[in-house]
């Protein structure tokens, strides 16, 4: 997460969280590897579960306008259960960032089947279409050094 | 004297006597007014300084964590720090038959800032009588009520000094203790006082991160909420690691907002809503509209309350059949 987003402030800043197992399509794989828009900062993880509630509230600190968590369907974990704890866990975070006035829409959280080649591009699209209804992050983006990280 | 401290001394003589414990952890009066201090009574010719009263602040189940593993321990406790202990004991900190707990049902603690501000000045002398609170001061200066005036001496009612969190307090009463002194008090909240949760909620996102971010801004990072929460015993904090530095540790927004939101969020389904934490704040920061929403929760979600029963704590465990909010978009 250390180095500097190359496109201009203004357009939406994007977080994806990736499970690495959870795009089953070599194709779809490839595509988030490579040809992610430059606002889009990909974090690849070895499964759901790895993703601290912390890692969360870094990136919104840091100012990103939007984070989307992938993962497997539940049963379909790597490591079986990895995405059920993460499931508990950053839903309960998000509740708390949303009490403490973060929009609702700002972290999107989606499941990836087996079946559903193609989805992830079209969630990253509709999720960016929602995150430039909403504007840029206003509540909880207070990281000094900012531009570090995004 | 009343006859709950003689009690109290009583047992806390007998077990010391029969070996039943090597310490036992109580309060004395210590030596500022409205301010008890935690003592650790290790003969039965100290057993004289234990007292218990509404201006014990602290929560003793925090001690279980800080001494020696499987020390046989005798704690006086009320309704949160058997909950906190038995919490503790459920996250295998200690074990259970190494402890002799001596509960004594709770009146509530007094919130010596409210008292402070009430009397005008400093106080020199404290004292409780039924539910009244007794107060003298130095010159009886003018009180912020005009009928206290000149009066060395200020009666309180002892509801009205309540602190908040033990005026919301739901179970003032010990659960799983070894032998309960005192009479049972009634259960529920003694004072009718708002939902917290659903009072933050009732504002507007806007004004909740602004208050949020007002009390927070004044955070000195002295970590004295950490350090008397019985259930924050992490050997290192997530905020003293430095590779990686995951949260700022200067008094910046970013670093004190992280460290408020995650440690609450670490007190997911364990908090027991002692208020220790508010207590200890020498900002008087809010913090419990935090760990009360988050207790909140679980209480809908999973039915759980820290302490009352032998489960583990729902973010510790999961399940199958949980809110699908990755497929459901259900907010």
């Amino acid at each position: 997460m250390k180095e500097r987003f190359t496109c201009q402030r203004g357009s939406p800043r994007i977080v994806l969280f990736q499970c690495q197992y959870c795009l089953y399509s070599d194709a779809d794989q490839k595509w988030v590897d490579t040809q992610l828009t430059k606002h889009i900062k990909l974090i690849k993880t070895p499964c759901t579960g790895r993703i601290s509630p912390l890692f969360v509230l870094n990136a919104i600190q840091a100012g990103a306008d939007g984070v989307v968590i992938c993962g497997c369907m539940p049963e379909k974990c790597h490591f079986k259960e990895g995405n059920l704890g993460a499931r508990r866990q950053l839903d309960e975070f998000v509740r708390l960032l949303v009490y403490l006035g973060m929009e609702p829409e700002r972290v999107h959280f989606s499941w990836i089947d087996l079946t559903e080649r193609g989805r992830i591009q079209q969630e990253l699209e509709d999720f960016e279409n929602t995150i430039a209804g909403l504007g840029p992050a206003k509540q909880l983006v207070t990281r000094s050094n900012a531009s570090i990280t995004l | 004297m009343n006859d709950l401290i003689l009690a109290i001394r009583q047992e806390a003589s007998r077990i010391l006597r029969e070996s039943i414990v090597k310490t036992v952890i109580g309060f004395d009066a210590g030596t500022l007014p409205l301010k008890a201090q935690p003592t650790f009574i290790t003969s039965q010719t100290e057993v004289e300084k234990l007292v218990l009263n509404g201006f014990c602040q602290n929560n003793l189940a925090v001690y279980l964590t800080l001494r020696p593993k499987g020390e046989p321990l005798g704690i006086i406790c009320r309704g949160c720090e058997s909950r906190a202990i038995r919490a503790l004991i459920i996250e295998q900190q200690y074990s259970r038959d190494k402890l002799y707990l001596i509960g004594v049902p709770c009146t509530g603690i007094l919130d010596w800032r409210k008292i402070e501000a009430l009397a005008g000045e400093n106080v020199v002398a404290a004292s409780e009588e039924g539910d009244q609170v007794i107060i003298s001061t130095a010159s009886g200066a003018p009180a912020p009520d005009a009928s206290l005036a000149g009066n060395c001496e200020h009666r309180f009612q002892r509801s009205q000094m309540l602190h908040d969190s033990c005026a919301r307090c739901l179970h003032p009463n010990p659960i799983a203790v070894d032998i309960l002194l005192g009479e049972p008090v009634p259960e529920g909240n003694p004072v009718p006082v708002p939902h917290l949760p659903h009072e933050f909620e009732a504002k507007s996102p806007i004004e909740r991160f602004a208050y949020f971010a007002r009390e927070s801004e004044r955070c000195i990072r002295c970590y004295a909420c950490r350090e008397a929460c019985p259930m924050c015993y992490c050997t290192q904090c997530f905020v003293d690691h430095t590779t990686p530095r995951w949260a700022e540790s200067t008094v910046s927004p970013a670093g004190v907002q992280s460290w408020h939101i995650m440690r609450a969020f670490h007190q997911t389904g364990r908090c027991v809503s002692c208020g220790a934490c508010e207590r200890a704040c020498p900002m008087d920061i809010k913090m419990t509209y935090l760990t009360e929403k988050l207790n909140d929760d679980m209480r809908k979600l999973y039915g759980f309350e820290a302490g009352m029963s032998e489960e583990q704590p729902p973010l510790a465990t999961f399940s199958l059949y949980d809110r699908d909010r990755f497929s459901d978009k259900e907010r």
